[in-house]
């Protein structure tokens, strides 16, 4: 009973706030309403018995939410993003393909023959995940991981070095303010 | 019924050991500079306390209301989410979870946001700096942070607080696991913005975070910050102290002495050490600690192998 209540409560949670990142004005906010929402995810697989998975979710998404709106802020020619703009931009592209989503999503949830496999009481969830990483699926996960990996060091190297103002690591220098006469 | 008493007691032990770690604050304080605390300790928390109660509150222009609002009550929330994962004797703690490492972890890493977003609220220059101080530091010292407490579940097996502690009944992980404790201590002294680590709303900002802060907000903020120390202090002791092991005296009291030796430990830095700058911070989390979390990561594990 509790635990359908629960359900109800951080699935409604999950969609209002997910709703409210585009119905915002600032880029941090946004940021910060998206991770409610993962954060209501996150309480639905605590509650479908995958703790680790569940906790995992709200420990990374404080991360890269944190991480997303420094991002947004830096590239928009906004000083500390606290000018308000508005989150929603191609309106006609962006419905179409939201529609578009959620009829799919839709079909998928009312057509597909879910199995009902229901687990034993003893089995931990987190060991299964273990085993399932790097027993059978070790090979995906870890190419997937190494692929990331050198994602990461290829764009971290792709932006270290030239800043805007000179090299990123002898220190910027602010451009002038004065106007050259030609 | 039996979850809403330990969720009171949770709450009590917060406000009871805030209240010690003022009152610590204040002593170590005094006895830095020389001077004569006495009573006067005892009675600055309650002090500062009614005084920020009776101020009133200070409004910005456009300030983001919810975030603003919302950040002192979500800190002291995710310290008493943290404070659940960690058992106060044998058994005797809110939530046994089997992942309760990764529950205090989660909490632990949300409280950057809480700190962002009390920056972000008031819509003011330096709150602003100090927001994003707290999230260049956490996310540099954030992966070293989760790795040493990670390691701490090699040799137990388990993710779950009481079987690490059950699993140090013949070494401590102080010495099993050498690197973790140091490391543990210096990122949690950035993940609970003390002492050396109090970049957000140190002095040096005038104030940071808090600058537009006042009255009771300001209130449940000092308390929110003091309940994650005490939060920190706890899981190293649990994680790397033994927790409740100990001979002759209840398991309780092992831990209560054991946190309040941690935390006088992070208190007593910020009256000893000079705080560190942000670049300092993030380039001792990137090029210092994260190299020598992955040395005890690999070695505890090899050695548990």
């Amino acid at each position: 009973m509790i635990v359908a209540v629960l359900f109800w409560v951080f699935s409604a949670v999950a969609v209002v706030t997910g709703w409210l990142v585009f119905r915002t004005d600032s880029m941090v906010r946004a940021a910060y309403w998206l991770m409610a929402s993962f954060v209501s995810v996150g309480g639905i697989l605590i509650l479908v018995g995958s703790d680790f998975l569940g906790l995992i979710l709200i420990l990374m998404m404080a991360g890269e939410m944190t991480i997303m709106a420094i991002f947004m802020v830096m590239f928009m020619m906004n000083p500390a993003g606290l000018n308000p703009m508005t989150m929603v931009h191609q309106h006609r592209t962006a419905i179409v393909s939201g529609a578009g989503a959620f009829l799919a999503l839709a079909a998928v949830g009312l057509l597909a023959e879910f199995p009902d496999r229901p687990v034993a009481a003893g089995v931990d969830a987190t060991v299964e995940l273990g085993v399932e990483l790097l027993g059978e699926s070790m090979l995906v996960f870890e190419t997937a991981g190494v692929a990331l990996l050198a994602v990461m060091i290829g764009s971290v190297a792709l932006v270290s070095k030239n800043g805007r103002y000179g090299p990123a690591d002898e220190g910027s220098v602010e451009p002038t303010l004065e106007v050259e006469e030609s | 019924m039996e979850v809403a008493l330990s969720v009171v007691a949770v709450g009590l032990i917060l406000l009871v050991s805030v209240y010690l770690v003022d009152v610590a604050d204040t002593a170590i304080g005094y006895s830095v500079s020389g001077m004569q605390g006495g009573v006067a300790s005892w009675k600055a928390p309650l002090v500062t306390a009614a005084r920020l109660m009776l101020r009133r509150r200070t409004e910005t222009e456009r300030p983001d209301r919810e975030a603003w609002a919302l950040a002192p009550p979500l800190l002291g929330g995710l310290a008493a989410v943290a404070l659940t994962a960690i058992p106060l004797s044998a058994g005797l703690d809110v939530a046994d979870i089997p992942v309760g490492i990764v529950l205090f972890g989660a909490a632990m890493i949300q409280v950057m946001v809480a700190v962002f977003l009390h920056g972000w609220g008031p819509n003011s220059v330096f709150p602003m700096i100090g927001a994003f101080r707290m999230a260049a530091v956490g996310l540099s010292i954030g992966i070293p942070f989760s790795l040493v407490l990670i390691t701490t579940a090699l040799p137990a097996e388990s993710l779950s607080v009481g079987v690490i502690i059950e699993s140090q009944q013949d070494l401590w992980n102080v010495l099993r696991q050498p690197l973790g404790l140091p490391i543990y201590l210096v990122t949690a002294l950035g993940f609970s913005f003390w002492g050396p680590g109090q970049l957000p709303d140190g002095a040096d900002l005038a104030g940071g975070t808090n600058v537009e802060s006042s009255g009771p907000a300001l209130l449940v903020w000092r308390v929110s910050r003091a309940a994650v120390l005490v939060a920190v202090s706890a899981m190293g002791t649990a994680a790397f102290l033994g927790g409740y092991l100990g001979p002759a005296l209840p398991g309780w009291l092992w831990m209560v002495a054991k946190t309040a030796a941690v935390a006088l430990v992070l208190i007593w830095t910020g009256h000893r050490i000079a705080r560190v700058r942000v670049e300092g911070m993030v380039r001792l989390g990137w090029l210092v600690l994260l190299p020598l979390a992955l040395v005890d990561v690999f070695v505890s594990g090899a050695l548990t192998l």
